[in-house]
C-alpha cells in the first residue's frame, strides 16, 4: 500500500530525482524478501496482550495470510499509483528510487503491525505515519494541483485500493470470499483507514459502498509519467536473478489481470491474456514457490505458527 | 553436467563390485560359531511393544506438534500444495547430489520440511475410513490416533490388527496425490526451481528423474509391492529384516506393515565399533544383494530408514523409491566390471563403457586416462583385507565426481536407467563413512558378485550362505530374473 511514509525522520522534504539519475539506483532491488520477512517476523507479536484491531477470528487475518497476498500487494500499488496526487506525494517525497526495497519493506512492516500487532503498537505505527504525512505536501507536476499527504481523500484512495485489491486478487488466484465475508472484510478494514486519519463515516464499509467509492474517484485517475515509471520498475524489478524474475512474471500477470479493465487501459496493458483455470494453477504454483522462499527467511515460520495457533484459539472462542 | 559425472563415477564404483576372481576360502571356527549366534537371533524378528518404534524417512517433522496439526484437506493443500510438497521432495533428493546446493537454499528446504505438521487424529482417521470403508477403530483391534512418525507425504500410526498383529500404518495426506501430480506437470516452473536450487546440476536429468520418482511415491501400492518382493526374498536372512506387508490393510493411500523395533541411527553411533561394523556390513550386503540378486535398488539409503539391533541386525524401512533393472540394464554394469577388473583389459573396458552409453564414442582421450579417472572409486575393494570407510573417503568420492577439470569428465554421461544409482551409492558411502565402518569389503563383494560367488568372507557371510542354501537353493545370480 502506498502510504506516503518516509523511511526515516528528517528526510529531504522535496527531493526530486530526475530520470537520468535513477539508473544505478535501480540496481538495489535485492533483499526485498529478506527485509519484508524481518518486518513480518517482528510485526507478529509473541505473547500478545490483546488481539489488536482485527483479531484471530477476523476475515482480515485470514486474507492477510493468503497465498494471493503478493498479487494483492502489487495490484494495490498499481491502483494507488493511478491517483496523480497520491503518486506525486510518493514520487516527490518517499525516496523510492534511492531505496525502493526499503520503501516497500516499510510499507509491509506497517501493514503487518496494523493487522497483527497489539492495539498500542498499531496506533503507534499509525501515529508515526501521520507525523510523516504532515510534512508531505507539494504540487503535482502534471496537474499543477496542490496536495497534502494528510488529506483524508488521498488516504482514503490508498485504503480503498488496498481493500479492493485484496478481494480481487483473492477471487482471481487466492481464496475467494463469500459475499458475506467480503462485506465483513471491507467493514473490518474501516479501522485501518481510521487510524491513519480518515473520519470513519467517510470509509466504505461494504462491497457495494466500496464499488461506488472507486467509481466516484475514477474520473480523477490517470497514468502520470511518475506512475508509469514506478510501476514499470515494480513489474520488472532490476537486480532479480533470472529465475526469480520468471516467477515474478506470474505474479505480475495475475496483478494486472485482476485490475479493472479501465485501469489496465490507463497503463496500456489491454493485451494481457485472461487467467484461465490452467494459468490460475500455474500462478498459484509460482506463488507457492515464493511463499516457500519467504518461509525460509528467519522467523517467518515461527510468526506464521503464532498466527495459526491464535486463529485456532479464535475459532474455539 | 556435474550430476551426470557424479552418476558415472558412483556407478563405476558399483560396477567394480563385480571385480575380483574367487580367492581361496578362509573358514575359521570362530566365524562359524558367530554365524550360529547370528542365525539364532533371526528368530526374534518383531518386537511389538518397544517404545522406540518406527523411524520413517528420518524426518522429525515439528516434533509432530499436535497444536498445529492439519485438520482439513484444505489445510493439507495450503501446506503441501502449490509446489511446496514437490519442493520438499526436491530437497530430499538434492541432499543426495549435494555440492551445487547453496546454504541458503538448503536452509529454505529444511524450513519447508519443518513447516509441515502432522494430520489431526480426525483427519488421519478420515483417510483410513475412505480407504478401508470403516473407521480405524473398526478396521483395527487397536488404533493409536497419535502419529508416531512422519513420512514424506504421510505419517505413521501404530495399530494392532484384528488378528492381533502389531503394525505400523502409513497414512497418506488427503488430496496430496492429486496436487503433487498437477504440480509435476508444470515443467517450466520445476526447471526454474531446480536452476535456483542447484544451478550447477544437469537440470533436465534431475528433472525427469524427480518427476518419475515422486510420481511413483504417490501410490503406496507400488511401495507395498516393492516391500513384499524384498521381504519375500530376504525372508529368513540372518541379519537383513524387511517388515512384511499386511496386504488386506494396504491401499493406494495406506501402507500397513508389521511393526519393527530397534535403535535409531544416532543411537547406533554410540554402540561399540564392532557393532557398527556389523550393521554396516548388513547394509552393504543388502544394497548389493538387492542389486545383483533381485535386480532392485532401494533409492533411499537414508539413516532414518534403518532400525538397528545388536549383532548386525538391520531393519530396512521405506521402499517408496525402488528402481528395478531389467537383465539388459544390469548387463552393462557387469560387463564393464568384468573387462576392467577380472579380465584386466582396458580397451575392452573402454568399449563396454561406450556400448553402455557412459562414454562418448571416439572421445579424444587415451584409454589409460579413462581407466585412471575411474580408479579412485575402487579404493575400498581394490585390495583384499580390512578397509575403513571414513567420512573423508565418502567426501573424496563425491569431490572426484565433481572434478570438472578432468579432461575425461566432458565425455562421460549417465544413461537414464542408471540415474538413480547415484542416490544409492552416495547415500551408502555417506552412511558407511558416518559409521567409520571397517570390513574386508572386497571379500564381501566377491561373495556377492554373480560371476565370482566367492566363499563366505565373514561370520555374517557364512550365516548368509546357510540362508541362501535354504531359501535360494539354485546358486548363481539373478534367480528372480525373468
Amino acid at each position: 500500500m502506498v502510504t506516503m511514509t518516509e523511511s526515516g525522520a528528517g528526510a529531504p522534504a522535496k527531493e526530486l530525482v530526475s530520470l537520468a539519475d535513477t539508473a544505478d539506483l535501480y540496481a538495489t532491488a535485492t533483499g526485498l524478501m529478506e527485509r519484508s520477512a524481518a518486518a513480518f517476523a517482528s510485526g507478529v507479536p509473541e505473547g500478545a496482550r490483546d488481539d489488536g484491531f482485527f483479531g484471530p477470528a477476523s476475515v482480515t487475518w485470514r486474507m492477510s495470510t493468503d497465498l494471493a497476498s503478493p498479487v494483492a500487494g502489487l495490484r494495490s500499488l498499481l491502483m494507488q499509483a493511478l491517483h496523480p496526487l497520491a503518486m506525486a506525494g510518493v514520487d516527490q517525497h518517499s525516496g523510492w528510487r534511492r531505496d525502493p526495497v526499503g520503501r516497500l519493506a516499510a510499507t509491509s512492516a506497517y501493514l503487518t503491525t496494523v493487522i497483527f500487532g497489539e492495539r498500542a503498537a498499531a496506533r503507534q505505527a499509525a501515529a508515526q505515519v501521520r507525523r510523516i504525512h504532515d510534512h508531505v505536501r507539494g504540487a503535482d507536476a502534471v496537474t499543477g494541483r496542490m496536495y497534502a499527504a494528510s488529506d483524508p481523500s488521498l488516504l482514503l484512495w490508498v485504503h480503498g485500493a488496498l481493500v479492493d485489491s485484496v478481494l480481487a486478487a483473492g477471487s482471481l488466484v487466492g481464496t475467494a470470499l463469500s459475499a458475506a465475508d467480503s462485506n465483513r472484510y471491507v467493514a473490518e478494514m474501516v479501522t485501518a483507514a481510521e487510524i491513519t486519519g480518515v473520519p470513519r463515516h467517510l470509509v466504505p464499509s461494504s462491497v457495494p459502498e466500496l464499488d461506488l467509492y472507486i467509481a466516484s474517484v475514477r474520473p480523477t485517475l490517470r497514468c502520470t509519467p511518475a506512475a508509469a515509471e514506478s510501476m514499470a520498475y515494480l513489474l520488472d524489478p532490476p537486480g532479480m536473478d533470472v529465475e526469480t524474475a520468471e516467477i515474478w512474471q506470474d505474479v505480475r500477470h495475475a496483478a494486472i489481470a485482476a485490475l479493472p479493465r479501465w485501469a489496465r487501459q490507463m497503463y496500456g496493458y489491454d493485451a494481457v491474456p485472461p487467467v484461465t483455470p490452467g494459468r490460475r494453477t500455474e500462478i498459484r504454483q509460482s506463488l507457492g514457490v515464493l511463499d516457500a522462499m519467504f518461509l525460509g527467511q528467519p522467523g517467518v515460520l515461527e510468526a506464521r505458527q503464532r498466527i495459526t495457533l491464535r486463529m485456532r484459539g479464535g475459532q474455539r472462542a | 553436467m556435474k550430476l551426470i559425472r557424479l552418476l558415472a563415477a558412483v556407478l563405476a564404483g558399483a560396477a567394480t563390485l563385480v571385480w575380483f576372481r574367487r580367492r581361496p576360502g578362509r573358514l575359521r571356527l570362530d566365524r562359524a560359531w558367530a554365524a550360529l549366534r547370528l542365525a539364532a537371533r533371526g528368530g526374534a524378528r518383531y518386537t511389538a511393544s518397544a517404545p522406540r518404534l518406527f523411524a520413517a524417512a528420518g524426518e522429525q517433522r515439528q516434533l509432530l506438534r499436535e497444536d498445529l496439526a492439519l485438520r482439513t484437506a484444505e489445510d493439507v493443500a495450503d501446506t503441501l500444495g502449490s509446489m511446496k510438497g514437490v519442493m520438499m521432495k526436491i530437497g530430499q533428493m538434492a541432499s543426495y547430489v549435494d555440492d551445487g546446493l547453496s546454504p541458503a537454499v538448503r536452509h529454505t528446504l529444511a524450513r519447508l520440511q519443518d513447516s509441515v505438521p502432522p494430520m489431526s487424529p480426525r483427519l488421519a482417521a478420515a483417510v483410513v475410513e475412505e480407504e478401508l470403508g470403516v473407521p480405524p477403530e473398526r478396521a483395527f483391534a487397536r488404533w493409536d490416533p497419535r502419529p508416531i512418525a512422519a513420512a514424506s507425504i504421510g505419517q505413521v500410526h501404530r495399530a494392532v490388527t484384528l488378528d492381533g498383529r502389531a503394525v505400523a500404518v502409513k497414512v497418506q495426506y488427503p488430496g496430496i496425490s492429486e496436487t503433487i501430480a498437477a504440480d509435476l506437470r508444470n515443467v517450466a516452473l520445476l526447471r526454474r526451481m531446480l536452476r535456483i536450487a542447484a544451478p550447477a546440476q544437469d537440470v533436465d536429468a534431475l528433472l525427469s528423474e524427480l518427476r518419475d520418482r515422486i510420481g511413483e511415491e504417490l501410490d503406496y501400492r507400488r511401495e507395498a509391492s516393492n516391500q513384499r518382493l524384498l521381504a519375500a526374498y530376504y525372508n529368513g536372512h540372518p541379519t537383513i529384516r524387511i517388515p512384511g506387508v499386511v496386504s488386506e490393510l494396504s491401499t493406494r493411500r495406506l501402507l500397513t506393515s508389521e511393526l519393527s523395533s530397534g535403535a535409531r541411527f544416532a543411537e547406533l553411533a554410540t554402540w561399540p565399533q564392532h557393532e557398527r561394523d556389523l550393521a554396516a556390513e548388513t547394509i552393504y550386503r543388502f544394497v548389493f544383494r538387492s542389486l545383483y540378486d533381485v535386480r532392485a535398488f532401494n533409492g533411499d539409503p537414508h539413516p532414518g530408514n534403518y532400525l538397528f539391533q545388536r549383532g548386525g541386525q538391520v531393519t530396512f524401512l521405506d521402499f517408496g523409491l525402488v528402481r528395478h533393472f531389467s537383465p539388459g540394464e544390469l548387463q552393462p554394469l557387469i560387463h564393464m566390471a568384468r573387462t576392467i577388473c577380472v579380465e584386466h583389459d582396458p580397451e575392452a573396458f573402454r568399449l563396454s563403457l561406450e556400448d553402455a552409453g557412459f562414454l562418448r564414442r571416439g572421445a579424444p582421450l587415451s584409454t589409460q586416462a579413462i581407466v585412471e579417472h575411474m580408479a579412485v572409486f575402487y579404493d575400498t575393494i581394490r585390495e583384499p583385507g580390512p578397509v575403513t570407510i571414513t567420512s573423508d573417503y565418502a567426501s573424496s568420492v563425491v569431490r572426484r565426481f565433481f572434478d570438472l577439470r578432468s579432461p575425461v569428465a566432458d565425455y562421460i554421461s549417465v544413461p537414464r536407467p542408471y540415474v538413480v544409482l547415484q542416490r544409492i551409492n552416495l547415500g551408502l558411502f555417506a552412511v558407511l563413512g558416518e559409521l567409520a565402518a571397517t570390513a574386508d569389503w572386497r571379500a564381501i563383494s566377491e561373495e556377492i558378485w554373480p560371476f565370482v560367488q566367492g566363499p563366505a568372507a565373514t561370520p555374517m557371510g557364512e550365516a548368509e550362505a546357510v540362508w541362501r542354501a535354504r531359501h535360494h537353493a539354485t546358486p548363481g545370480p539373478a534367480r528372480l530374473a525373468a
